[in-house]
């Protein structure tokens, strides 16, 4: 960090700011003049809340599609659709079973099982027709699409938040100040924290994973240099296949999270494509950090969008993908 | 348009490339060491070294591909070392890829036509070339002079390997050019395609130098007049080829080791 | 592929004149006679629905195959172009959700080519600032982008409604929305630009497209600014898009979202696809399949005792066929059994790799 600050020092004062200005934004309470202009802080703090946790579940399943391109150069598209497919699976385990976290382990059990066929049976015939792949994965979105609608209908299923889980906590973070001078703190629901915290650690562990064992080794080898990949005697085929697995399944998880956060219906495999893409555009292609801090940015826009511009909210995200091609088409966190 | 470079070169005393104090640094690798150079206009030149001896290299820097950590390159009179690749080429520079650098889904024409479109004007054009095209005609010749003439109008992907070796040369007669790097074109031929190769190179215009990097000697020694041994990223010799062939540090250093 | 395409398509020289005369084929003159005199013959609801549909679809997949097949790019953002240039004309027009500016259909029309060539020309910027599989990544979200703000935007775009009443200009005297002139119009317009895309593919732009597709690195080593190239690629492929969207607004009258969506773009790329991206008559084969499919699939389906409404299975599966047993469509198909024929007839030729 001594050398970023060395080398660019006015970025780094800029950071420095930005930082200092945000913590105060965050910290303290408004005064009346700050919010006649930007509005309640009870709504920025919400709106900026939803969009980190949001962002954790655009985290989770983009990290399994920019794995999954890093090393195959596959563009998954239909890495959406396995997010659905775990969502309604997951529901239907809470719904026969009654247990929540159960559901997380069926959901990725049937992605990456799904992940695994797809690898093992289509995939690997057409090794090195990226285009041919990618046109694959399109028509078994298209097929898969279509048998959700016809197994599961067209309305919204929403997987209900475990006892243990539901309600919201207390924050210390002061939302408004009461005539009497106490202060008011924001509450926010247990559940969406839990699973941003959930999400933080599953992206550790990946990057614990990455950057510490020999399989997180030869998988960024081969990332970055498939030939090698071969070259270096690992079994590139069962890495693959895992990894695919991985990426899939951790779809299928982000499936019950987005069914307990909002709901599942046709059309949200669509939506979790284009976040995985945008994140994962804006992050940079095989960079998991790339796509922690993409998801965030992409939740953020979405949801202070929401909140202040409606109706142009999609503008704001579409923007900051312009802007990071147009300044750095690799993404913000590629190695290139 | 072959008059006007042939008056271009004959006009002035400039030489067609001149190198001082050329050094490229990769991080701590040193790829070239204070290269100094000249190529008369016209002049048929060998650089030949072992493999990491920095023939390549050399030829990027010539090219514009990376510039030089320090020294200058000047073409032709002109101080071209901070030009980019395309001025370079406008200026009549052209160069050939050691792995052939073609179009696999168009005919050998249209391959040829392109590189004779790529330095001149009309590159957007939507109107077709009518068979009369100045264009056409200049690339028909020049497909008739790698003798690719009976299988113009074949797909690239279909050809022998050797016949892409003639296409890649044709590619670099596009156009008005003045010096041609040819990188190992003799790669991978046959003994055949080599003395067809010989032929093809011998019988160029007279105003087009080259500069030919190889290995094979044989090859070598037919087609210039002059050459320049590198070893480490220096020049440590240049002559005749019959003195390069007879110097004892020559022999030790490189066909000692058996020819390549 | 190129094998395949290179017998379909005839190998000819840079000089050469249209392609198509020298393909001129017995089946070739067939199928244009059929087609010249189809009103003759079908009946109003074959006329628009199935052949005006597939040539309106055609055409906009014409587009898509321009750039995948000629430019090695493909974009999934082309009914973005259309739907666009079929909102401007709903906007800048007639219709029926009172706000239309009420501009004469002939200056919306040209508002419109003119403005989606302005689109295509940032889609196509943002969409070469990347290599080779990004180009789908990248239009497919702008392609999505464009869906959901048409959806929330109601100033403009009138939301998830759309804009209905949207008339077929009359002129030189003639309802262009009546079965047999709407027939020939788009007809007139699908051949227009199937000339356009076979000339220009031997034009010096669309060789030199060819060879950036073939070898970027090379061509910017011949002299060619090879992003500015893809850019113009764009526009005029937006230009053709924009063209086939102006027509299907003037078919169904009204403009909604889901004339722009990723299913209706992942629709395109799947009937390109289908149909070919070697060879421009392609998209239009694969165009009729689909409205054929997309017409009889619900009697088909129940006859088979399926769901009736498992229309887009019967599509992704047909899709996934192609692209497994025949990656260069249908007429990849047709070439390889063409030169079985021919080599079943003639006598055995060596491939020719003596010297040359």
């Amino acid at each position: 960090m001594n050398s970023f600050i060395a080398r660019r020092p006015i970025w780094s004062l800029i950071i420095l700011v930005v930082a200092i200005a945000l913590t105060w934004i965050v910290f303290a309470p408004w005064p009346p003049g700050f919010e006649a202009v930007f509005g309640r802080k009870k709504l920025f703090l919400n709106a900026a809340l939803n969009g980190i946790t949001l962002g954790g579940l655009y985290f989770l399943v983009a990290s399994g599609f920019t794995l999954i391109f890093g090393l195959m150069r596959n563009v998954n598209l239909a890495h959406g659709s396995i997010y659905l497919l775990g969502g309604y699976f997951g529901y239907l385990a809470v719904d026969a079973t009654g247990s929540w976290l159960f559901s997380f382990v069926v959901a990725f059990v049937v992605a990456a099982l799904l992940g695994v066929i797809l690898q093992v049976v289509v995939f690997r015939r057409m090794e090195g027709q990226e285009l041919r792949q990618t046109l694959v994965t399109l028509g078994i979105s298209i097929v898969l699409a279509d048998l959700m609608l016809w197994a599961f209908g067209g309305n919204s299923w929403q997987i209900q938040t475990p006892t243990w889980l539901r309600g919201p906590v207390e924050l210390p973070l002061v939302t408004a100040v009461k005539s009497s001078g106490e202060a008011v703190y924001l509450s926010y629901p247990i559940v969406r924290l839990v699973i941003f915290l959930a999400s933080v650690v599953i992206g550790l562990g990946m990057w614990l994973v990455l950057n510490r064992t020999r399989v997180g080794m030869i998988i960024r080898a081969g990332v970055d240099d498939r030939e090698m990949l071969a070259a270096m005697g690992a079994p590139v085929q069962l890495v693959f296949v895992i990894v695919f697995a991985f990426g899939a399944g951790l779809a299928g998880m982000a499936g019950v999270v987005g069914g307990t956060f909002q709901s599942l219906s046709p059309g949200e495999d669509t939506r979790f494509l284009l976040a995985s893409l945008i994140v994962v555009i804006v992050g940079g292609m095989g960079s998991i950090p790339g796509a922690a801090l993409g998801a965030i940015m992409i939740g953020l826009a979405e949801q202070v969008g929401l909140a202040y511009f409606p109706t142009y909210a999609i503008v704001l995200t579409f923007l900051i993908m312009v802007l990071v091609l147009a300044v750095r088409p690799q993404g913000l966190l590629a190695r290139r | 348009m072959d008059s006007v470079a042939q008056r271009l070169s004959a006009v002035g005393s400039a030489n067609a490339l001149e190198l001082r104090g050329v050094t490229r640094l990769f991080g701590a690798l040193a790829a070239l060491v204070d290269v100094s150079l000249t190529v008369r206009p016209g002049e048929r030149r060998a650089v030949l070294g072992s493999n990491g001896a920095g023939k390549t290299t050399l030829f990027n820097c010539i090219t514009g591909d990376f510039p030089p950590s320090s020294g200058t390159i000047r073409f032709f009179g002109e101080d071209v070392t901070a030009f980019p690749p395309q001025e370079r080429i406008r200026r009549g520079l052209r160069r050939t890829y050691q792995i052939s650098a073609l179009f696999p889904r168009l005919s050998v024409l249209d391959n040829v036509y392109l590189a004779c479109r790529g330095v001149s004007r009309g590159r957007y054009s939507f109107i077709q070339p009518r068979r009369s095209d100045a264009l056409v005609h200049a690339a028909e010749n020049l497909v008739q002079a790698v003798h690719l003439t009976a299988i113009k109008d074949r797909f690239v992907a279909e050809l022998a390997y050797g016949q892409q070796r003639q296409l890649e040369i044709a590619l670099a007669l596009a156009g008005a050019p003045r010096l041609i790097l040819f990188d190992e074109p003799a790669a991978g031929l046959s003994p055949t395609e080599r003395a067809e190769l010989i032929e093809i190179l011998s019988s160029l215009p007279a105003y087009i130098g080259y500069i030919i990097i190889e290995h094979d000697m044989d090859v070598a020694l037919r087609v210039v007049e002059r050459i320049t041994m590198m070893h480490n990223g220096r020049i440590f010799k240049e002559g005749a080829p019959q003195e390069i062939e007879a110097d004892p540090e020559v022999q030790e250093l490189y066909l000692g080791g058996g020819h390549a | 592929m190129a094998l395949a395409e290179s017998r379909a398509r005839g190998a000819s020289s840079a000089a050469s004149q249209l392609p198509w005369l020298q393909n001129l084929n017995p089946a070739a003159v067939l199928v244009a006679v059929v087609v010249l005199i189809m009103p003759a013959i079908a009946s109003s609801f074959v006329l628009t629905q199935i052949f005006g549909w597939a040539y309106m679809l055609g055409t906009i997949a014409l587009s898509l195959m321009f750039l995948a097949g000629y430019g090695g790019m493909v974009s999934l953002a082309q009914v973005t172009v259309a739907g666009f240039a079929g909102y401007v004309v709903a906007i800048l027009g007639v219709n029926g959700v009172p706000g239309g500016r009420g501009w004469p259909w002939w200056l919306a029309v040209l508002a419109a080519l003119i403005l989606s060539t302005v689109v295509g020309a940032i889609v196509g910027a943002l969409a070469v600032r990347t290599e080779g599989i990004y180009t789908i990544m990248i239009t497919l979200a702008i392609a999505a982008a464009f869906y959901y703000f048409t959806n929330e935007n109601y100033a403009i775009f009138n939301g998830h409604t759309g804009i209905d009443g949207i008339p077929t200009p009359v002129f030189l005297g003639v309802d262009w929305h009546a079965p047999i002139p709407f027939y020939y119009l788009t007809l007139f317009v699908a051949v227009l630009c199937w000339l356009a895309v076979s000339y220009v593919s031997r034009a010096p732009f669309g060789l030199a497209l060819q060879g950036i597709r073939d070898n970027p690195r090379r061509m910017a080593a011949l002299g060619f600014n090879v992003n500015a190239h893809r850019v113009a690629a764009y526009v005029f492929a937006a230009l053709i898009a924009a063209l086939g969207g102006i027509l299907l607004v003037w078919g169904y009258g009204e403009i909604a979202p889901g004339a722009v969506s990723v299913s209706a773009a992942i629709d395109i790329l799947v009937i390109a696809v289908v149909g070919g991206i070697g060879n421009p008559i392609g998209p239009f084969i694969g165009a009729l399949i689909y409205v054929v499919l997309k017409t009889f699939a619900l009697d088909v389906l129940v006859a088979f005792g399926l769901d009736g409404n498992r229309f887009r299975l019967l599509i992704g599966l047909g899709f996934l066929a192609i692209v497994f047993f025949s990656p260069d469509g249908v007429i990849g198909l047709w070439a390889r059994w063409r030169n079985r024929l021919q080599a079943d007839s003639a006598p055995p030729q060596k491939a020719g790799d003596g010297h040359g």
